[in-house]
């Protein structure tokens, strides 16, 4: 059957953009229990593919670029599902690509991508382009652009906002090309993570600023 | 020959049917799978998913009335129109189905998070049902034309 998980799918609910939520569909523990419907095999490769490409990684963080290179060559032996092979190959280069970027605004020269060169197949070619703003790769990551103005005006949090956008799209074509198979699944489980991590977010910010606020009440009184 | 022509008639006389309920199976498994999901997330309006997702069903219903339309004493010269005709009609109402099916699923699909768009959803699944109608009324008329 083309399309296994049509009552997986229906059961979930609908995702709004993220920057327009304001509070997360669907919790973790609910999630999960619909997620068991999931096929043995699709279920651990979707968790693979969690803790190694998630936007809050379930797992440690390793430590180096190596540890992370060694980690997401083992994980994609396991993978057998084309559209999360792709997925997982898009983020990695999502991925390196930023620390290409930080690397070179950090002042390094080629050689610091050295390290990760197994990781994607545009690590040699980034080190031969490495002068150009973009690596020479926008027509492929038009994104690429925009990221490298928001790293040169030190403004993290409008990067983070254009990297999930970019990963938001991403996903939702993945949809497109199978409603109700294995891709809306995945699909699914990693924009409501977008979701998640855009809402942590926030709340962040309003803890900040609440602390903000006591430290003022504070001083007043 | 003979033997295989008459067999070929026998096929056709029953393929409306037959092909007609394979294809409601699929669709409304489909559809009803989408509708047993959706009610996991909705409070309410329950009998409204189930109903759509009994939509492909009405492919059976023209599958029998073409059988009966078709059916008549077999011989050599009314069996290859049978056939043909039944065959036809048959595997147009198990696309049918199946393509309702996936329709109903989809509008169940979108409209558990947005009840308002849940009539205009079920546009789609309305015309495939159209199509289906043609291929049933027109399997009715020429059906009159096969000698008896």
């Amino acid at each position: 059957m083309a399309e296994p998980y049509i009552m997986l799918v229906s059961s979930l609910p609908y995702l709004p953009p993220f920057e327009q939520a304001e509070r997360s569909p669907i919790t973790r523990l609910r999630l999960e229990q619909r997620l068991h419907n999931l096929d043995t095999d699709d279920a651990r490769q979707l968790a693979e593919a969690e803790a190694l490409v998630s936007w809050r990684m379930s797992l440690a963080k390793p430590k180096t670029d190596a540890e992370m290179v060694l980690r997401s060559r083992a994980a994609m032996q396991h993978i057998s599902q084309p559209a999360l092979r792709e997925f997982i190959e898009f983020r990695i280069d999502q991925q390196v690509i930023l620390a290409g970027l930080r690397q070179r605004n950090a002042g390094a020269d080629a050689s610091a991508l050295e390290p990760i060169t197994a990781a994607s197949r545009w690590v040699r070619y980034m080190t031969a382009h490495w002068e150009d703003p973009t690596f020479k790769l926008t027509a492929i990551y038009p994104w690429i652009a925009q990221a490298h103005r928001y790293l040169d005006s030190n403004n993290a949090g409008a990067l983070d906002s254009l990297m999930m956008h970019v990963i938001w799209q991403r996903l939702g074509r993945i949809t497109e090309n199978n409603r109700f198979g294995f891709e809306a699944v995945f699909a699914f489980v990693f924009k409501w993570d977008i979701l998640q991590a855009w809402l942590a977010r926030d709340a962040a910010q309003a803890k900040s600023r609440f602390q903000d606020l006591i430290k003022e009440i504070k001083n007043d009184s | 020959m003979d033997s295989l022509i008459l067999i070929l008639g026998w096929v056709g006389l029953y393929a409306p049917l037959a092909l007609g309920a394979i294809g409601s199976m699929i669709g409304c498994v489909r559809a009803g799978s989408a509708a047993c999901g959706a009610l996991l997330e909705v409070e309410s309006g329950y009998g409204r998913y189930i109903g759509v997702a009994a939509m492909p069903s009405s492919q059976t219903i023209y599958g029998i009335v073409v059988t009966m339309a078709l059916r008549r004493e077999l011989t050599l010269e009314n069996s290859p129109g049978i056939f043909g005709l039944g065959l036809l009609a048959g595997l147009a109402l198990l696309f049918g189905a199946i393509a309702q099916g996936d329709s109903c699923a989809a509008s169940i699909n979108v409209s558990k998070s947005k009840l308002d768009i849940f009539g205009i959803s079920l546009a789609p699944a309305a015309l495939v049902e159209g199509f289906c109608v043609f291929a049933f009324v027109f399997a009715l008329v020429l059906a009159a034309g096969i000698p008896k």
